[in-house]
């Protein structure tokens, strides 16, 4: 647990502290510690039923702890409802990507912006996210719903953008993708975190996502299993047994 | 989803619509007069039965909720208005134009901002806590509410019948070669339409019409792009709570209304969001006025008309016939559940 318990100080922009959250009776996660530092990004892999994406939504406030605590920038977020996590910054991609299916790819990008106040610069965030994601402008008057799942995820990481993140949450970007896709969405991953935003990235896909983050942690039932720097996890013999498909 | 449809049933709905067109053109040619006049009326069922059926299928649209309550919530919204229009504004028959008009119109706001309040109140109360429960307890919750609603109007005003039908005049606005149209008839569209363009232009072009529709194609990803999900509910309540209003204040004027008047236009409104698609704004209204006329050609036509007695079995006839042949509805789209 070395790098997990690593106190950065300032440097931590998100902590988990025993994260304990439920599905009814179902103790999803048990006791989750982890932490996310300015600018870097961080990979959450595991297998299918871990826990990864309850942990983003423990973060995000769909899904409130039962025990334990989660800080944003110094702020106790535990029990915010979402639109007030939002609001503090953190915004999402979720997995299956959940765009709205009978608005138009410009009308999505909108509602990622949706908390903003400054309309000012709305203009200028698409055009970011068009920059980054060429195939939106051409689909920009498309129903989200039409798409190629590609195009889908690709939208909803431009919809996430349009909130202006301090933290960008990302669950399994790749999903479903062809290879080609694949690295070009790990490549946008990389540039938007170089533009300054801290990203917490969860991913079946764990070869890669530990060759884009600085950190990772693996998740095992509910619980962390191990915790360390990308590239250590990536020579970790558990890890690539289990994780990265090698005997 | 391909469903198979036999073959039979499909001609047999095919032979519907062909003897419908055929009773339609028929009556047209017997007494094309009447069947404008006819026509006009089934506009102004059109129109109350829209603003209602919006309500059922807002609510739909944004909680996947049958709203049984709101045929009721309409009834009581019309005896409300009743109250304030007559017992307190003291609108009479004899009141000067510009008066009556004038409290009409204070009726008209005041009514919807108290319904649009009662109605959020109602999903605070009866229906916020059963959001993640199973649909078929939110749905017994609907019919309980919409007992207790009923249950209120009979208490405030027992079984007796409001009126104001003599407020607005019956006298023609113009005749022309046996058709005529009448201000009462007018009044209700001059309400209606600019109800309804405010409504368009709220839900399209504000942020909270915005977050509306979000919310109802996804209310998870609405919450993660920081809406207030649970304020859109609200507003969407008190969005169907103002038109149930006016729906009420319009039916006060041109019938009889008590407390038990909601159920059945409840069940017809229910079935005009149905038939148009329930969840689709546009849908509904398609659906109302289709009904709104079918009722009033059925009621006024005299070429071969079954006449009013059939009125409710032609009505809940089509309910069955669109369950069959196309279960989403006119406009709607097929959802998963093929509902
Ligand atoms: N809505 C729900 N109701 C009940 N249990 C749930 C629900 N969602 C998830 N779970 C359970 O919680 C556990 C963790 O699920 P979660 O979706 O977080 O896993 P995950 O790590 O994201 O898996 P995957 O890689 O398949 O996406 C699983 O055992 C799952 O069955
Ligand atoms: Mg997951």
């Amino acid at each position: 647990m070395s790098a997990a318990q690593t106190n950065g100080g300032g440097g931590v922009i998100l902590r988990l502290e025993d994260v304990h959250t439920y599905y009814g009776a179902i103790h999803a996660l048990k006791g989750i510690s982890l932490d996310v530092r300015e600018g870097e990004i961080v990979t959450l892999i595991g297998a299918n039923g871990a826990g990864k994406s309850t942990t983003l939504r423990s973060i995000n406030g769909l899904n409130h702890p039962r025990r334990g605590r989660i800080v944003f920038q110094g702020r106790d977020i535990t029990n915010e409802p979402p639109h007030e996590v939002v609001k503090m910054g953190i915004s999402q991609s979720p997995e299956g990507r959940k765009l709205f299916p009978r608005m138009t790819v410009r009308e999505n990008l909108e509602m990622g912006a949706f908390q903003r106040r400054d309309r000012a610069n709305f203009k200028e965030d698409v055009d970011r996210v068009y920059s980054l994601f060429p195939r939106l402008a051409e689909r920009r008057n498309q129903n989200a719903g039409t798409m190629s799942g590609g195009e889908q995820q690709m939208c909803a990481i431009g919809r996430a953008l349009m909130a202006r993140p301090k933290l960008l949450l990302l669950d399994e970007p790749s999903m479903g993708l062809a290879p080609i896709f694949v690295e070009k969405i790990f490549e946008i991953v990389r540039e938007i975190n170089e533009q300054g935003t801290p990203i917490l990235l969860v991913e079946q896909n764990a070869l890669m996502a530990l060759d884009a983050a600085e950190r990772g942690y693996v998740m095992e039932t509910g619980r962390i299993a191990l915790a360390d720097d990308a590239h250590a996890l990536r020579q970790n013999e558990q890890v690539r047994k289990a994780y990265l498909g090698e005997t | 989803m391909n469903r198979r449809r036999p073959g039979f049933v499909s001609a047999l709905g095919l032979a519907l619509v062909v003897l419908l067109v055929i009773w339609l053109v028929g009556n047209f040619v017997n007494s094309p007069s009447e069947f404008v006049n006819v026509l006009f009326i089934g506009l102004n069922y059109g129109a109350v039965y829209g603003l209602v059926a919006l309500g059922y299928t807002i609510i739909y649209g944004i909680l996947q909720l049958i709203n049984f309550a709101h045929g009721d919530v309409f009834a009581l919204s019309g005896l409300v208005s009743w109250t304030l229009l007559v017992s307190w504004l003291g609108i009479t028959e004899d009141s000067a134009m510009l008066v009556t008009v004038a409290g009409i119109l204070i009726t008209l706001v005041v009514a919807m901002a108290f319904f649009a309040a009662v109605n959020a109140g109602i999903e605070f109360v009866a229906y916020r806590r059963l959001r993640s429960a199973p649909r078929l307890a939110a749905l017994i919750t609907a019919v309980g509410v919409s007992f207790i609603v009923q249950n209120v109007a009979l208490a405030i005003y027992d079984v007796d019948f409001r009126s104001a039908t003599g407020l607005i005049p019956r006298t023609d606005i113009f005749v022309a070669g046996g058709v005529s149209y009448q201000w009462n008839k007018l009044f209700v569209l001059l309400v209606t339409v600019p109800v309804l363009i405010l409504l368009t232009w709220f839900v399209r072009a504000t942020r909270q019409g915005k977050a509306m529709r979000a919310t109802a194609q996804d209310r998870d990803a609405a919450a993660m792009m920081g809406i207030n999900v649970n304020r859109t509910i609200s507003i969407s309540f008190a969005l169907a709570g103002a038109l149930a209003a006016s729906a009420g204040l319009l039916y006060l004027l041109s019938f009889n209304m008590r407390y038990d008047t909601g159920f059945e236009l409840g069940l017809i409104a229910f079935t005009a969001a149905v038939l148009g698609g329930i969840g689709n704004l546009t849908g509904a209204l398609l659906g109302a006025f289709t009904i709104g006329l079918i009722q009033a050609f059925n009621e006024g036509l005299t070429w071969y008309t079954p006449g009013s007695d059939w009125t409710r079995s032609i009505v809940f006839g089509i309910l069955i016939a669109i369950l069959v042949f196309r279960p989403e509805g006119l406009l709607g789209e097929r959802t998963p559940e093929g509902a």
